[in-house]
């Protein structure tokens, strides 16, 4: 036998279940010549149990056999033992591994009660050589066990299939897929057969078959995935000369070779695709004996519950009706997947196989909202898909799908088929978008992508992308060109609107974008943010869409591909590209004022005026305001007041630009007891100042008299009549304890880049009384010309914006002044 | 043996890997990772509302070196890293008491 082993193995056009036959009946002929020079006292059988009955052993399986005898007594069963030692050793002598044995059947019977394993390995049992009756009394007996215990065995099996798709995980998933423990692999077509066995006669996937949990198309998937695992793992163990049932990277192209594949690629798409109809077929199996279990017999139990016309709810299950001439219109298959996946059920066996019935889609717009609900649903679209591409349905709806089908990535870095891969992003994206509708705001911190997601205005066209972004995988040729002419080609043929038909292959295009530049530019350095921008063609939608593409991709890919790291730095990207498109928008929108001005106060009149301020001041006010502006400053110095909407106020000051001058104004108006929440300060080229501040009026200053006590404290406080210092801090005092303040929260930034001519510093706080006044006061210690000011409140953050220059007319250079200017703010804030 | 540790920025990864490659060195390990240093992140405005960042990413990368060499390989990277703006890095140099090549079972700078 050892030369019919050593000769078997060596040659590699014995494939799979030949081998295994070919090995069995080897050891079947030693054995039985061995057992005839055996002196039997009693009944003895000699049976194969597990992978030996089955015959279906590899170069690298244990031998298991049983030495089933009647005899009492132990004294009687060591007797045995010591006369059937023989046996044993041609096996060990040809290299086997054997797993021996002996016992009567009433203790085999025990055992198998006991442990699960040792009954599964029972029911596979073949009698070799010796007394058939005591074989087939024990096979009987086991086979009566399995269905009587069938409440206990089939929830274990079925948790241990579930298991699997953990640890090790599924075969089409794994880079080393372990063939046998793997999800999809031998063992779960095992599993199938003890499940029959527990279920009741005639056993095994027949009365899986009879009873309607396995059909038999699927039966024949099976049996034909079994064949190219029993395949590959012969070749595997031949060449590694190991019992591992692991199909290393190492191992796989000789693995290829020997079985003819042409290349390594190609036996692993292969075996994805096997492992993957398996690993359905077994989820769909497993559930539906779940639920006989927990509810035996109770059909029709339910009362139906209609979810669409021809689609309705059963027992758990969506099922769908076929019309009379047996097709099915591609809008009610869209609704039952929507329905599917919206409750997070299955479909029923017999209604999926119907679905193969689905007519070709027309992609009316109830077509195409149905298939965008389904990708909205998110997480559990993606067994719904795999369940319609199980039977076809999704090759009908999507025919490029054959290219993305179980095509395996082959490397640590993606984790899953090409096909899933795709699906899985569609979720991560749904599940983006529903962060976005959930609210964005968890006290101080800002959920940048929850508020990028409620912005987006065609959200459907991210869910779009997400699923063809990678839909040119299997086509030759870089599969992100490719990809955006499939998907336009995709995107035309389900008629949407010309907006999609632009965004969405550009997202394919460019779906890398972001991630490459997040990682391997320098944020820091202005024009990659404006290429981003400029990618984008200046479009804020595309470039959101852009950011959520990257983020449910990465997520999808594999656990090496997103990190926290890696958001910070895409996040900032964005940050960066969004600031840059707004800034391109202000030119815009700029330039539209500029022509509006020059319409209204003619070429001359509105070139002066604009050459007198600073370019910022254009996008602070509407060409309204700015042609009332434009008379005040003729008539500087002067103060208007005016009540606007909201119960607000708006203050509008020209007067001689000099140092302390926003001192003086800020002093005044927390004097007249207005809260400043907006200022706008402009310094114009011939030594004016224009000042606008919005405020609140709490106390009514400006109702009562229309403002006429207001304008003359603030012509008093320029006149230099009234004693700002001490009145702002009488009302600091008068009103500290009336509002509790926990210790402020302060940030200074100084930016000495953001400006060519001027450093700007950006002071965020909480709001205070007379805080613009101890800023301002701050600026004019250091000699600081404060030239341009944003004043904003946000709640009861403030956040102000002071462009600055030191006394000579210039940027702030010197660290250490950059360093007195802080401290100073941040004491005058703090003190 | 000396082991080289630099935290770069992430962007200076790919030119940093050539220059010592360049340099002759054979292997490096390298781990997204994420720090603050005197910097201490940043905040950012989006849409009116502050979030605050307070690690940046960075990469780590890790070279072992014979001792020759360990201070003239800080150096490079060193040079190849800086780009003068906060949040450069840092680069140090850990002894190393024993190194072993797994598969050959070469031992000390045998194995580097």
């Amino acid at each position: 036998m050892r030369d019919a082993r050593t000769a078997l193995l060596a040659d590699p056009a014995v494939r799979g279940r030949a081998f295994g036959l070919a090995l069995s009946d080897a050891v079947d002929a030693a054995l039985v010549e061995a057992f005839g020079e055996v002196d039997e006292s009693g009944a003895l059988a000699l049976v194969a149990l597990g992978s030996y009955a089955r015959r279906e052993l590899c170069p690298g399986s244990d031998i298991d056999v049983l030495l089933v005898h009647n005899l009492r007594g132990r004294g009687s069963a060591d007797a045995v033992r010591s006369t059937t030692e023989q046996l044993w050793y041609p096996l060990w002598d040809a290299g086997f591994v054997t797993g021996h044995g002996a016992r009567t059947v009433k203790e085999s019977i025990a055992l198998a009660d006991d442990d699960l394993d040792a009954l599964t390995a029972l029911l596979d049992v073949r009698v070799i050589a010796g007394e058939r009756d005591l074989a087939e009394e024990l096979e009987r007996k086991v086979r009566d066990l399995a269905a009587r215990r069938r409440g206990r065995v089939l929830p274990v099996l079925a948790d241990a299939a579930d298991l699997r798709r953990q640890r090790p995980g599924a075969i089409a998933e794994m880079l080393e897929p372990d063939l046998k423990e793997g999800a999809g692999g031998l063992r779960d077509v095992q599993s199938f057969e003890w499940a029959g066995w527990a279920l009741g006669a005639p056993g095994g996937c027949s009365t899986l078959l009879e009873r309607d949990f396995l059909t038999a198309d699927d039966l024949a998937r099976v049996e034909a995935g079994r064949e190219l695992l029993l395949d590959i793992r012969v070749a595997l163990q031949r060449i590694t000369n190991s019992r591992s049932d692991r199909l290393a990277l190492q191992e796989q192209d000789a693995v290829a070779a020997q079985l003819g594949f042409a290349s390594a690629d190609a036996l692993v798409h292969d075996l994805a695709r096997a492992a993957r109809e398996i690993g359905w077929i077994a989820g769909d199996v497993w559930s539906r004996i779940r639920d006989t279990l927990d509810r035996p017999g109770a059909k029709g139990a339910q009362v139906d519950q209609a979810v669409a016309d021809g689609v309705w709810l059963r027992d758990g299950r969506v099922h769908i009706d076929a019309d009379p001439d047996g097709s099915i219109p591609p809008l009610r298959t869209l609704e039952a997947a929507c329905a599917a996946a919206e409750s997070d059920v299955r479909f029923d066996r017999t209604s999926l196989t119907r679905l193969r019935a689905t007519g070709e889609p027309t992609w009316d717009v109830w077509q195409r909202a149905g298939f965008v609900r389904l990708l909205r649903s998110g997480a559990h679209a993606v067994p719904v898909f795999e369940a319609l591409d199980h039977e076809g349905v999704l090759a009908r709806l999507l025919p490029e799908w054959e290219h993305v089908r179980s095509r395996p990535q082959r490397n640590a870095y993606h984790r899953y088929t090409v096909d899933r891969h795709l699906l899985e992003a569609v979720a991560q994206c749904a599940r983006l978008l529903d962060a976005g509708d959930a609210g964005f705001v968890r006290g101080r911190e800002v959920d940048v992508e929850a508020v990028v997601a409620r912005a987006c205005r065609r959200p459907e066209l991210l869910l779009l992308s997400a699923l063809l972004h990678d839909i040119a995988k299997g086509m030759p040729g870089d599969h992100s060109e490719v990809g955006e002419a499939t998907a336009d080609r995709i995107v035309r043929r389900m008629g949407f609107d010309s907006e999609a038909r632009e965004i969405v292959p550009w997202l394919v295009r460019n779906h890398l974008l972001m991630a490459e530049v997040a990682t391997r530019r320098d944020l820091s350095d202005a024009s990659v943010a404006d290429n981003v921008a400029a990618a984008c063609a200046g479009d804020a939608e595309r470039l959101r869409l852009l950011y959520l593409l990257t983020i449910g991709d990465s997520k999808a890919t594999g656990p090496a591909a997103w990190s926290p790291s890696k958001a910070a730095l895409v996040r900032d990207l964005f940050v960066k590209a969004a600031a840059a498109i707004e800034r391109g928008e202000a030119k815009a929108v700029a330039a539209d004022r500029r022509d509006a001005l020059r319409e209204r106060l003619g070429e001359d009149r509105a070139g002066i005026f604009l050459t007198r301020l600073p370019e910022q001041y254009v996008l602070a006010f509407d060409v309204d305001t700015m042609c009332m502006h434009e008379s005040l400053l003729s008539e500087s110095p002067t103060v208007r007041c005016e009540r606007v909407d909201g119960g607000q106020v708006v203050i509008t000051v020209v007067a001689g630009d000099r140092p302390g001058l926003l001192v003086t104004l800020a002093g005044a108006l927390t004097v007249c007891g207005l809260d400043v929440l907006e200022a706008s300060l402009f310094g114009t080229t011939d030594g004016h100042a224009l000042d606008v501040f919005r405020g609140a009026d709490p106390f009514g200053r400006v109702a009562d008299d229309d403002g006429a006590r207001v304008t003359q404290t603030i012509e008093r406080a320029l006149a230099g009549e009234v004693d700002l210092a001490v009145r702002v801090d009488e009302r600091r005092r008068a009103y500290e304890g009336i509002t509790k303040r926990s210790s402020p929260v302060v940030r200074i930034d100084v930016k000495s880049d953001e400006s060519e001519t001027d450093t700007v510093v950006e002071v965020h706080a909480d709001d205070d009384i007379g805080l613009l006044y101890r800023l301002a006061s701050a600026f004019t210690e250091l000699s600081l010309d404060v030239r341009i000011a944003k004043v904003a409140t946000l709640g009861s953050r403030v956040v102000d914006v002071f462009y600055v220059r030191d006394s000579g007319a210039r940027k702030i250079d010197d660290p250490d002044a950059v360093a007195r200017l802080r401290a100073t703010l941040v004491d005058r804030m703090t003190g | 043996m000396k082991l080289v540790v630099g935290i770069v920025k992430p962007f200076k990864l790919d030119d940093v890997k050539a220059a010592l490659q360049d340099f002759g060195v054979q292997g490096m390990t390298v781990t997204e990772v994420q720090g603050f240093g005197r910097q201490r992140g940043h905040t950012e405005v989006y849409r009116g509302a502050e979030y605050t960042v307070d690690f940046v990413p960075k990469v780590k990368l890790e070279v072992l070196v014979d001792d020759d060499d360990a201070a003239r390989v800080a150096e490079k990277i060193v040079e190849v890293a800086r780009t003068g703006k906060i949040g450069d890095g840092k680069v140090w140099i850990l002894p190393v008491e024993g190194l072993i090549r797994i598969r050959t079972g070469e031992a000390g700078s045998d194995a580097l």
